[in-house]
């Protein structure tokens, strides 16, 4: 059977076992459903899982080792003199036969010794799925029956129900921590095999960054520079523009959408505003690239100011109104937040609106406006669209806004853009540049919303 | 007789009088159907006139053609049950309904003959003339100091922080909290207990030196101790203020209080002297809900 029809079958089988067990706590009773300990449905939904869950079980480990199963019986088939050669060849056998199965590869020209282990490659998967199936609907029916044999009208079906709910979703949320935790330690395990070939030192206080590594040996070029600085200071320039422009901004903007504006403007302006979170981060980048950073340039050359046709200022603006939303949504939910309470005492003091919102009410969603600016600053850090187009590529090492620089994440982008040999310190130095930006972002989200967590606790 | 009740002996006879005779207390009360009000609306030198005022919330009419004098260094009791538009009425005489969106006032509400709803009213001015202590005390996130401070500081009070610190702890000391929190005046005032909040709300309101004092059911969250005390200041600022009280409790109406006025449904009912309004009251809604036969 295919899988997908199994899965279904399975499914199926499980919406019968669920009717099933429903029946079978009716017919204990005889009916009197109050003398049930939990409703027929639970004792349903009770057959149902012990039908599907354990099926379900067996399909996915099946499924898991199937492959590499087969391989190893196929490889044990092979005559002593293959089986005997190193593993990489091996490998290229294996893919042999597999492409072979898949019909990727040309019958007539390959191997007659490969084309007999495709064949019994292709037998053992045949056996396999036909196994798989017996196996699945056995246990799912056995599973399903001993369920029902087992309701009793006081069995606590309901509290069973419960646990099993509660185990699944816990599952659905160690995915998402599991995944986190994979991608550091991946990055992690990368980065040391970088700091093994550079020091640790040299990347995180060298001034000087050229990635580029001589590929062959006779090669005239550098040997590569790894000294990370530039590109800490080029993010740290354009994410303190984009701050600079987005701060007072979002802060004004919420300020007026919770304090000042009527209730059905705020209804259609902020969620206007949130637009500007959706557009996408490459249209803000040819935006900045194309329309953004000439005017700049003619108009600094206007005033006698030399500006690079790429700047770290043209890509701090365009990010600046890219995290307005974020600076101005989140604080308009805090200081939303701030009970009306406190604003009737300052207006009740004699205090203007803008007395009050001055001394009262900003101070009061202080703590949640900080947290907003600090996440919309790891936005700003791990920005990449935007800065690729319009502040360049150059890793220069300046203060000066209408220079070219580069950040962190344009050049983990750069570095592993086209066919790249994946152990060169060139490629490794991507890892650990995101090591350095997720460790950064990190903190500043932690710090957010350790604060934002204050902040609420103080109100509720 | 002690000492501590001569004085306000005093102030019992310095009351204006009411022009209510006792010869027009009706033999039987009025009728739960009648709804005019009853009794004496008017003072002799009142510091506010309410005249027909009606408020709604939207479509919904939550204050109907109510009139009222609230006369000068007195105390006026607003009694009746909940939602009949107790704290309503009183959000009326400092304008703070300004802040409801929804809500609308009609009618004349008179201060020393100034119509306060106006156009050309100074709503910030009046505010700071007629404060207003919350149900809920709302002391703001700052220091203890800087809560009471705050009035002053924007009204510019003080000429330098001498007279500043002066006003604080006049204020503090009024509101009979300074004692507790003399020695930590920096610590934040949202770290005080419920009741030394309210009294903090208390003397942040008499900092500003208003006029009149509204107070929206100051106790309903005090014990006994607090609620005492807090009474005990009311009767001392009544001296210099006028006060209007709203409150659940009878019992702190009948202490506290000169005058009180009963409402129903948005409606006044009675109002009258408060001793009379307890003891005596003319009118069947107002009997009903005094002798708990309210249902
Ligand atoms: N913001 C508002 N919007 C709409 N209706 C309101 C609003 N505030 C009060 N009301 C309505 O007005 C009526 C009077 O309310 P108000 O708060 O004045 O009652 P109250 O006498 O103070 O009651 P309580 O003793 O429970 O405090 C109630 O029916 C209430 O539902
Ligand atoms: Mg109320």
């Amino acid at each position: 059977m295919q899988r997908t029809t199994l899965l279904l079958t399975l499914f199926l089988m499980a919406a019968a076992a669920f009717y099933a067990g429903s029946r079978r706590s009716l017919d204990i009773v005889r009916g009197h459903t109050r003398e049930l300990h939990s409703l027929p449905s639970y004792y349903g939904y009770f057959t149902a899982l012990w039908c599907g869950l354990p099926a379900l079980l067996i399909m996915g480990l099946w499924l898991a080792f199937e492959t590499s199963i087969i391989t190893h019986l196929v490889i044990a088939e092979l005559p002593p003199a293959m089986q005997s050669l190193p593993d990489e060849r091996i490998n290229l056998i294996v893919n042999d036969i597999r492409n072979q199965v898949g019909g990727s590869a040309f019958a007539g020209e390959s191997d007659p010794l490969i084309q007999a282990a495709a064949a019994r490659y292709q037998r053992l998967k045949d056996i396999s799925a036909k196994a798989l199936t017996v196996v699945v609907l056995a246990v799912a029916i056995a599973g399903a029956t001993f369920a029902r044999q087992r309701i009793r009208k006081e069995q606590r079906a309901r509290n069973m129900v419960e646990s099993a709910t509660v185990v699944f979703l816990i599952v659905c949320s160690t995915i998402a921590i599991f995944t986190t935790i994979g991608i550091v330690l991946s990055v992690l395990f990368e980065s040391i095999q970088f700091f093994e070939r550079v020091p640790v030192t040299d990347f995180l206080f060298g001034l000087h960054w050229s990635p580029q590594m001589a590929i062959r040996a006779d090669q005239v070029g550098s040997s590569g520079a790894f000294g990370a600085v530039p590109l800490f200071t080029g993010t740290l320039l354009i994410s303190a523009i984009a701050m600079l422009v987005a701060v007072p901004i979002g802060l004004m903007a919420a300020i007026y959408l919770s304090e000042y504006a009527a209730p059905k403007f705020r209804a259609t302006a902020k969620p206007a505003l949130e637009i500007l979170a959706g557009i996408p981060t490459v249209v803000y980048g040819f935006f900045a690239a194309l329309v953004v950073a000439p005017f700049i340039r003619d108009l600094g050359m206007q005033v006698g100011l030399s500006v690079s046709s790429e700047s770290a200022l043209a890509a701090g603006l365009v990010m600046g109104i890219m995290i307005i939303p974020f600076v101005s949504s989140l604080s308009d939910d805090v200081i939303n937040a701030v009970p009306q309470a406190l604003r009737d005492g300052a207006y009740a003091l004699g205090a203007t609106q803008s007395e009050a919102v001055r001394h009262v009410i900003i101070p009061a969603a202080l703590p949640g406006i900080v947290g907003a600016i600090l996440l919309a600053a790891s936005r700003a850090i791990g920005e990449t669209m935007i800065v690729v187009m319009a502040a360049g590529l150059s890793a220069n090492l300046t203060a000066n806004p209408l220079e070219a620089v580069t950040t962190v994440t344009v050049q983990i982008v750069t570095l592993l853009v086209g066919d790249q040999e994946f152990d060169s310190p060139k490629t490794l130095a991507a890892f650990a540049l995101g090591l350095v930006l997720f460790v950064a972002t990190l903190i500043l989200n932690v710090i957010a919303l350790y604060i934002v967590r204050r902040y609420r606790e103080q109100y509720e | 007789m002690n000492i501590i009740a001569e004085p306000q002996n005093e102030i019992k006879k310095e009351r204006p009088k009411m022009r209510y005779l006792e010869t027009d207390r009706p033999a039987t009360p009025f009728a739960r159907e009648h709804i005019k009000t009853v009794g004496a609306i008017t003072v002799d030198s009142p510091r506010i006139t309410c005249r027909n005022v009606n408020v709604y919330y939207g479509t919904k009419q939550a204050i109907d053609d109510v009139s009222l004098d609230i006369g000068r260094n007195a105390v006026i009791a607003l009694i009746g049950p909940s939602g009949c538009g107790k704290s309503t009425f009183i959000r009326c005489l400092n304008r703070m309904n300004d802040t409801v969106i929804g809500c609308r006032v009609s009618g004349r509400i008179g201060i020393d003959e100034q119509n306060i709803y106006d156009p050309q009213m100074d709503v910030v001015l009046l505010r700071a003339q007629v404060g207003m202590v919350f149900q809920k005390p709302n002391p703001f996130p700052k220091s203890i100091y800087d809560n009471i401070a705050y009035g002053p500081r924007i009204h510019g009070l003080a000429a330098n922080k001498l007279e500043l610190d002066e006003i604080v702890e006049t204020s503090l000391r009024k509101a009979g909290l300074w004692d507790e929190v003399k020695d930590n005046l920096a610590h934040p005032g949202t770290g005080l207990s419920g009741g030394q909040q309210q009294r903090l709300c208390i003397a942040r309101t008499i900092a500003v030196g208003p006029e009149v004092i509204l107070m929206d059911e100051p106790c309903s969250a005090l014990d006994p101790i607090a609620t005492a005390r807090i009474e005990q200041l009311i009767d001392e600022l009544r001296e210099q203020f006028t006060i209007v009280i709203v409150t659940h409790s009878m019992q702190q109406a009948a202490r506290v209080s000169q005058r009180t006025a009963y409402f129903h449904l948005g409606k006044l009912v009675e109002v009258g002297e408060t001793a009379q309004l307890f003891t005596n009251p003319m009118h069947q809604l107002t009997e009903d809900y005094i002798t708990g036969r309210f249902g």
